[in-house]
């Protein structure tokens, strides 16, 4: 593999890989220090490093791979449901409280992160090339992983501190809807949050992927802003619809049937 | 007749066996004071009562019918729990006492400034922010908020406590004569033996989770009951 055929990278893969030695040392440096001043975070970064390494390479393989093979969007499939299991696991895992978790993250992120790339799709914002398709359903399902996160743990957080006004709401009459609707608004804007600042700093302080990608490509920078909005007003509204319903759904785990706080909180 | 019928009532809160196995019955219109050490159960046994929590086993007949089988919200704008702690809802005073009635879809017709003078406040309070409330003037608060959804039953957690030696007494009278006016039911619990023989008709003592006594309150003898 030389330069690459998308790639405007001015240097080899070899060429890449002492570059890419020659960061580490920086890295290494960085970590010396947090060692040093004890902040006690060198063992995780060290670990997420070499996990996300091997994982982005093994994902680079793959697409590789699939990028070169004719039958690609039989197994586009299984990388589509692998993104979403994952995403509805690791949200879980950041709402470990809740027991079964994953019944509300993993619908959550399906139907949110579905109906964009859908749109992205019929719109032909998205045409049907392994190129565009993996990526963007990347962008789109990471980002409903991480506000699902967001909505679920904030919601849980509301309950353990408002148990007190919950039960007065449901003791004077209220539904779990009603009585948690206040709450439900808060969290799903509070998981919003990132993404309205990453908006609003959008082209500023951050040049996001898609757009960093294209115009490394050599696409026009017009076209690529173009392009950019498209995919983050689309990023963004699957977000929300994956935190709407994952209230929605929570709601049956923070409350029984009979309509009173679940024990687990 | 009987609005409770509680047999056998049984409730494990963490490690704790809470409730282990309550028997009692509740009259109509009756008062009945609830007394007992600190941690002996009752506030959860009120608990029970509006089905904020579910036994374990043993069960709760409200007038003939087991609460089981209840929609709990009809159960609950029913039997109206008026917390040991009173909480306040967001905003003001008048929207903490529509509350109820707003989502029954009964505010016409409810007068906040009446159920606050039932509850032994004036009228006036209706406009005032809930939360900047005194700790007595926020208990009568919540008793006006229950009286609001027209209960049959209030299950009072301590409403007095809190409240100055001067006000108890008018609370007291304030709270008979809303339930007899009402024809209510109560069951109030309260540490303050006293006062429970002033207020009710029968009082049960609640020890380690069993009612060991009722009796009227004429007879209750008071030494016993700690
Ligand atoms: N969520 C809970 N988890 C575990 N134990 C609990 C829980 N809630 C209450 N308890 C325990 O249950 C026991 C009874 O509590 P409860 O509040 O019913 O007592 P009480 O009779 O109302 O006491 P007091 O007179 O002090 O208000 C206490 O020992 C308390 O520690
Ligand atoms: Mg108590």
């Amino acid at each position: 593999m030389g330069g690459g055929i998308l790639s405007g990278l001015p240097y080899t893969w070899e060429e890449g890989l002492v570059i890419l030695g020659l960061t580490l040392v920086l890295f290494v440096l960085a970590i010396a220090v947090s060692i040093f001043k004890r902040i006690g975070i060198a063992k995780e970064y060290t670990i997420a490093l070499i996990r996300g390494s091997v994982q982005l390479f093994f994902t680079a393989g793959i697409l590789y791979l699939l990028f070169e093979f004719e039958w690609w969007y039989y197994p586009i499939w299984l990388m589509l449901i692998a993104m979403i299991l994952m995403g509805g696991y690791t949200s879980a895992k950041r709402a470990s409280k809740m027991p079964g978790a994953y019944k509300v993250t993993t619908p959550s992120i399906l139907i949110g992160g579905t109906i964009v790339l859908l749109i992205l799709w019929i719109t032909g914002a998205m045409p049907s090339e392994p190129q565009f398709i993996i990526p963007l359903s990347g962008m789109v399902f990471g980002n409903s992983m991480t506000i699902c996160s967001l909505a679920l743990n904030r919601l849980i957080r509301e309950f353990e501190t408002n148990r007190p006004s919950l039960e007065t709401m449901l003791s004077l009459g209220a539904t779990p809807k009603e009585a948690m609707e206040e709450f439900a608004r808060m969290s799903v804007k509070a998981a919003l949050i990132p993404n309205i600042d990453s908006l609003k700093t959008l082209g500023i302080i951050f040049i996001p992927g898609a757009m960093a990608g294209l115009l490394i490509a050599g696409t026009n920078p017009i076209l690529a802003a173009e392009y950019q909005i498209i995919v983050f007003l689309m990023i963004l509204c699957g977000g929300l619809i994956t935190s709407l319903i994952a209230v929605y759904l929570a709601r049956g785990m923070l409350f029984t049937k009979a309509y009173q706080i679940a024990e687990w909180i | 007749m009987n609005v409770f019928r509680v047999s056998g009532a049984k409730k494990r809160l963490g490690e704790n066996r809470v409730l282990r196995g309550i028997d009692l019955d509740v009259r109509k219109g009756e008062v009945l004071s609830l007394v007992g050490p600190s941690g002996s159960g009752k506030s959860t046994f009120l608990r029970t009562l509006n089905r904020l929590i579910e036994l374990d086993s043993g069960s709760i007949l409200f007038k003939g019918a087991s609460i089981i089988d209840m929609d709990p919200v009809g159960l609950r704008r029913n039997v109206v729990l008026v917390t040991q702690e009173a909480v306040m809802l967001p905003g003001t005073v008048k929207e903490n006492i529509l509350y109820g009635p707003e989502l029954a879809g009964m505010k016409d017709g409810c007068d906040a400034g009446k159920c606050l003078i039932e509850a032994g406040l004036s009228a006036d309070f209706s406009a005032k922010d809930a939360s900047k409330l005194s700790g007595g003037e926020k208990k009568r608060v919540s008793l006006a908020r229950a009286l609001a959804l027209r209960p049959e039953v209030l299950l009072l957690d301590e409403p007095t406590v809190g409240v100055d030696p001067k006000r108890v007494k008018r609370m007291e009278r304030t709270i008979l004569k809303a339930a007899r006016s009402r024809g209510l039911t109560v069951v109030w619990v309260t540490h303050d033996i006293p006062q429970a023989m002033r207020v009710s008709d029968r009082i049960a003592n609640l020890k380690k989770g069993k009612v060991v006594e009722v009796k009227n309150a004429g007879e209750f003898e008071w030494e016993g009951a700690y």
